[in-house]
């Protein structure tokens, strides 16, 4: 039996010489709705992540799998600008959204996240709101005036979310009033709302039940239709079930990315296979 | 999980075993015309049983543990050369029939057998020894092996349509016994095919 400890230093610096410097999987389409390019972040002395190079796809749900600490979340929240509202926080590289770098000079990062929504760990609705100012609070902020738009848009992103069903009789009362698995879903609603492309999500289960967990993951599935997700989960058979792509992140590099099906049936790096048969992390 | 893959490869050896004695047992009783029908079944029912308990193991390790990469290959393939095991041990009972069916054989020449059976019989071993240490340099030579059996099963075969001197009956029982030992080979392919695969990822 395998002694179930991390990699040694040499194990690791192997591993990552003998993952491909830049994304060069077999998928068809290299130029991604959003690109890493040599992109660099950390806090203050501290690099959390290294060179990363990742293409994501546009309608695929992309998982970013790795051990605690890896830096999953940083890495979802430089996509969207989020990471820089920590003190200390620095980025450098290139997150390309359709060929426009979020990251250049003069992009306002509150409409780069209007673009890129994320869906946090735990369900964090406005909890004096009720259901439907959840949702229709993007849309105010906004500038959508009109009642009667902002009740069918309501119910359209509700709908989305397969929300609406459970909290058509109850959209007046308190965001917080509704079960952990319906408040994550009203925070899906709340993101679709102000229309976004991509949308991120941070461990999105993680505070929820299977049953809760079966319905989100259905509903991510569902949105790749319409928009490009990226995951963030350390749950290895939730990104098993519902990603195209996933990418094995460790110690902030990549060691492997590539379609879902070879990471989980034939990864082609050891750490990886390691990692994903529960022998460390 | 662990306990469980080392529970299948325990089951899977204790298969390979019997297996490959049911197979030489099969032919040196042909070669012998000694009547060992009762016996293969019982073989062959055996296998079937541990067959079957290697396909609720494994779909118990599937359930509890849903593995990845390596160990999902391997269960994967656990199944299918249970599979290859099963079979031939009932082509071994298929094998010591034939003597049942076609009465004394001993006038038969039974060269061609002899020597495709000592052929089949070491592609057997390959195919078990390759699984038990994932050789895959080994099981990749159990293909090219095959196309020896093959050859020489249509040539013999083709000699016996073309009327070479010998009996109706025993045409027909080399012909049987050949293609049995033809489909055995094949089996054993499928075995080192697994072995390819847990250890490369690749399917052939």
């Amino acid at each position: 039996m395998e002694t179930l400890a991390p990699p040694t230093s040499e194990e690791l610096a192997e591993a990552i010489l003998k993952r491909p410097p830049r994304f060069e999987g077999t998928l068809d389409d290299m130029r991604g709705k959003l690109v890493v390019d040599k992109f660099s972040a950390g806090f203050g002395p501290k690099k959390v992540l290294e060179d990363l190079n990742i293409p994501i796809k546009d309608n695929t749900v992309t998982a970013i799998i790795g051990p605690s600490g890896c830096g999953k979340s940083t890495f979802i929240r430089c996509l969207n600008r989020m990471h820089e509202v920590t003190p200390g926080a620095w980025a450098m590289g290139l997150v390309l959204l359709d060929g426009e770098n979020v990251y250049s000079p003069g992009t306002d990062p509150v409409k780069v996240r209007r673009r890129i929504g994320l869906v946090f760990q735990k369900p964090n609705p406005f909890p004096t709101m009720s259901v439907y100012d959840n949702v229709a609070a993007g849309l105010r902020l906004n500038g959508m005036r009109k009642e009667k738009e902002i009740g069918a848009k309501v119910q359209l992103n509700l709908n989305k979310a397969f929300l609406w069903e459970e909290v058509r009789d109850r959209l007046g009362d308190s965001g917080a009033s509704l079960s952990g698995g319906q408040q994550q879903r009203l925070c899906i609603a709340r993101a679709l709302a102000v229309e976004p492309e991509v949308l991120l999500m941070d461990e999105p289960c993680s505070a929820l039940d299977p049953v809760a967990t079966a319905k989100i993951e259905e509903l991510i599935i569902a949105l790749k239709e319409e928009y490009t997700v990226v995951v963030v989960t350390h749950n290895m058979q939730q990104a098993a079930r519902i990603s195209d792509i996933t990418g094995f992140l460790y110690y902030g590099r990549l060691i492997e990315y590539g379609p879902t099906r070879d990471i989980f049936e034939n990864p082609r790096n050891e750490l990886t296979e390691r990692y994903i048969s529960g022998k460390f992390g | 999980m662990d306990l469980g893959l080392d529970r299948l490869s325990n089951a899977i050896a204790d298969m390979a075993s019997l297996a490959q004695q049911s197979v030489l047992r099969a032919i040196e009783a042909y070669a012998r015309s000694e009547k060992i029908s009762s016996q293969a079944l019982d073989n062959a029912k055996r296998l079937s049983v541990l067959g079957e308990e290697i396909e609720e193991l494994a779909v118990e390790l599937l359930a509890r543990y849903q593995p990845v990469a390596t160990d999902l290959r391997y269960i994967k393939s656990c199944l299918e050369i249970s599979y290859g095991f099963n079979r031939f041990g009932r082509y071994a009972y298929d094998i010591a029939q034939v003597l049942e069916m076609a009465g004394d054989l001993s006038a038969c020449d039974k060269s061609d057998i002899e020597r495709l059976s000592h052929h089949v019989n070491s592609m057997i071993q390959d195919s078990i020894q390759s699984f038990k240490s994932k050789d895959e340099k080994l099981a990749r030579t159990l293909r090219e092996r095959d196309e020896e059996v093959d050859r020489t099963y249509q040539n013999v075969t083709k000699q016996l349509f073309q009327g070479r001197s010998t009996t109706v009956g025993c045409a027909l029982a080399s012909t049987l016994v050949l293609r049995y030992l033809e489909r055995i080979a094949d089996h054993a392919c499928h075995i080192g095919d697994s072995v390819i695969y847990i250890t490369t990822g690749k399917k052939i």
